[in-house]
C-alpha cells in the first residue's frame, strides 16, 4: 500500500474511533455546547439590553464563547487519551505519528462545527440579530476560524498531556498564540453582520488563510518531537 | 566573582558602555523641543524593545538549533534568551507608559507596537511557565517548539493589530510618527551608544545565564551518577 494511501486510511481509522467514543458518551460535544451556550448567556448579562450595543460586540462575544469552548474541549479529550496509556498504543500502531494529529484535529473541528451550528441560532434569538442574511459568508469565516483554532489547539493539547497544571497550560499557550486569528475572525464576522460581502473582508480573509496555513505546516514538522520518546 | 578572564573583561566592556549610555543621555544629547525631558526615556525604551526583539529570535534561532541537533548547550541559550527576553520586555512594557503619559496624555494606548509587545510578553512568560512545569524528559523539546511557534507568530500579529488599530482612536496629543523624535545628530549617536549598551548587557546576562544552566545540568548529571552508585 501506497505511503499516502496508508496515511489517509490511519487518519480515518483514528477518527472514526474518536467519533465512535464521542457517538457513545456524548461527552465532549455536550461540554462544550453547554459552555459555549453559557459564555453566550452571560455575557448577555454583562452587556445589557441595548440592541446597539449588542450589535457591536455579538461577534466578539461568539469568538470568545468558541475560543473558550476549544479548550475545554481539547481538555476532555486530552483527559480521555490519556487515561490508562492508550495514547501510547496508538502511538505503536500508527505508520506515521502526524496521522494522529490530523485526525485529532478533524475531530476537534467537528465538534466545533456541530457548536455553532447549534448556538449560532440561540445567539441570534437572543440577541435579536439576523444571520440568515449572510448565512453563506459567515459560514466560510468560521470554518476557517475555527480550523485555526483547531490546529493550534490540537498542537498545545498534546503539549500539555505532559505536564503537571494542564488546565492552566493549555489556555495560557493557546489564547495568546491565536490572538492574530481572534483579532481577524471577530472583525471579519462584524463586518458580515453590518452587511458587508465577502470581497469587503478579503484582508482578514487572508490573515486567518495564511494562519491556518503556517500553523498547520509547523505542526505537522514539529508534531514527531512531541510524541517521539 | 569572576569565573575567568573573558567574563571579566566582558563586564568592565559591558560597565563602561552602560556608564557612558547613562552620561551621554543626561548630559550631551540635546532635550527634545517639544517633549521635554520625558524624551530621555526613548532611549532606554527603544533599545530594550530592540534587545527584546533580538532576544526572541535568538530563542527561535536556539529551538531550531536544539531540535535539531538536541544538544543541551542549545537549550540552555534557548531558555537564558527567554528570561532575558521577558525582563527586557517587562522594561519595554513599563516606560512605554512613562512615555506615553505624558505624550499621548493616556497611560495606554493600543498603539500596534504596544499591544504586539504586551502578546509577546504573555507568550513568552507562558514559554518560562511550561519550562517549569512540563515533565523532564520532554521539557526541552515543548519548550523550543514553542520557542518556535511564538516567533513566527510575531509577523501575523503585528499584521492583526495594525488592521485592528485603524478601528481604534489615535492617541490624542503627538501622532505616533513624531514620538521617536531624534531631531540631530548628537540625539542619534545617544541612541546608537545607548542601543550598543543594552545588546553588550544582553550578551554578558546571556553568556552568564547560559553557564549557570549549564553548571545546573552538570551537576544533574553528577548527582544521578552518585545516586547510581550508592543504589547498585
Amino acid at each position: 500500500m501506497s505511503g499516502s494511501k496508508l496515511f489517509i486510511r490511519q487518519v480515518l481509522a483514528l477518527l472514526v474511533k474518536d467519533l465512535k467514543t464521542e457517538w457513545r458518551t456524548r461527552e465532549i460535544f455536550t461540554s462544550m455546547f453547554v459552555f459555549a451556550v453559557l459564555v453566550i448567556v452571560v455575557f448577555n448579562f454583562a452587556i445589557g439590553a441595548d440592541p446597539e450595543l449588542i450589535r457591536q460586540v455579538v461577534s466578539g462575544v461568539v469568538w470568545v464563547a468558541l475560543l473558550f469552548a476549544t479548550v475545554l474541549g481539547l481538555q476532555r479529550a486530552g483527559q480521555m487519551e490519556s487515561e490508562e496509556d492508550s495514547l501510547e498504543g496508538v502511538l505503536l500502531a500508527l505508520h506515521d505519528r502526524s496521522a494522529l494529529f490530523v485526525a485529532k484535529m478533524i475531530a476537534q473541528m467537528l465538534y466545533l462545527v456541530l457548536v455553532v451550528v447549534c448556538s449560532l441560532p440561540l445567539c441570534g434569538i437572543w440577541f435579536r440579530i439576523d444571520f440568515t442574511a449572510c448565512i453563506g459568508a459567515l459560514g466560510v469565516v468560521f470554518v476557517l476560524g475555527m480550523l485555526g483554532l483547531s490546529i493550534v489547539g490540537t498542537l498545545f493539547s498534546m503539549i500539555v498531556l505532559h505536564t503537571r497544571a494542564r488546565e492552566v497550560m493549555l489556555p495560557m499557550l493557546f489564547l495568546p498564540v491565536s490572538v492574530p486569528l481572534t483579532i481577524a475572525a471577530v472583525y471579519a464576522t462584524d463586518q458580515l453582520i453590518v452587511g458587508k460581502s465577502l470581497r469587503d473582508i478579503t484582508d482578514y480573509l487572508t490573515l486567518i488563510g495564511i494562519f491556518d496555513i503556517v500553523f498547520l505546516t509547523l505542526a505537522l514538522m514539529v508534531f514527531d518531537y512531541i510524541v517521539e520518546d | 566573582m569572576f569565573l575567568d578572564r573573558n567574563h571579566m573583561f566582558h563586564a568592565i566592556a559591558m560597565y563602561i558602555s552602560m556608564t557612558t549610555a547613562i552620561f551621554l543621555i543626561f548630559a550631551y544629547a540635546p532635550t527634545d523641543k517639544m517633549q521635554g525631558i520625558v524624551q530621555k526615556i526613548f532611549y532606554f525604551h527603544v533599545s530594550s524593545a530592540i534587545t527584546m526583539f533580538f532576544a526572541f529570535f535568538v530563542v527561535f534561532v536556539a529551538s531550531i538549533m536544539y531540535l535539531w541537533k538536541s544538544s543541551d548547550w542549545w537549550d540552555a541559550v534557548a531558555l537564558s534568551a527567554a528570561e532575558i527576553g521577558v525582563v527586557f520586555c517587562t522594561l519595554v512594557l513599563i516606560t512605554g507608559p512613562i512615555w506615553g503619559r505624558p505624550i499621548w496624555g493616556t497611560w495606554w494606548s493600543w498603539d500596534p507596537t504596544l499591544t504586539l509587545t504586551l502578546v509577546l510578553w504573555l507568550i513568552y512568560v507562558a514559554y518560562l511557565m511550561l519550562r517549569i512545569d512540563a515533565h523532564d524528559p520532554k521539557r526541552a523539546r515543548f519548550a523550543a517548539i514553542l520557542g518556535v511557534v511564538g516567533f513566527v507568530d510575531v509577523p501575523l500579529i503585528r499584521w492583526s493589530v495594525e488592521k485592528w488599530r485603524t478601528l481604534h482612536p489615535k492617541p490624542v496629543l503627538i501622532q505616533e510618527g513624531g514620538t521617536t523624535g531624534i531631531e540631530s545628530s548628537a540625539m542619534l549617536l545617544t541612541f546608537v551608544v545607548c542601543l550598543g549598551a543594552f545588546l553588550l548587557l544582553f550578551f554578558y546576562l546571556l553568556w552568564e545565564r547560559t553557564s549557570i544552566a549549564q553548571s545546573r545540568h552538570s551537576l544533574e548529571v553528577l548527582r544521578q551518577e552518585i545516586d547510581d552508585l550508592l543504589t547498585r
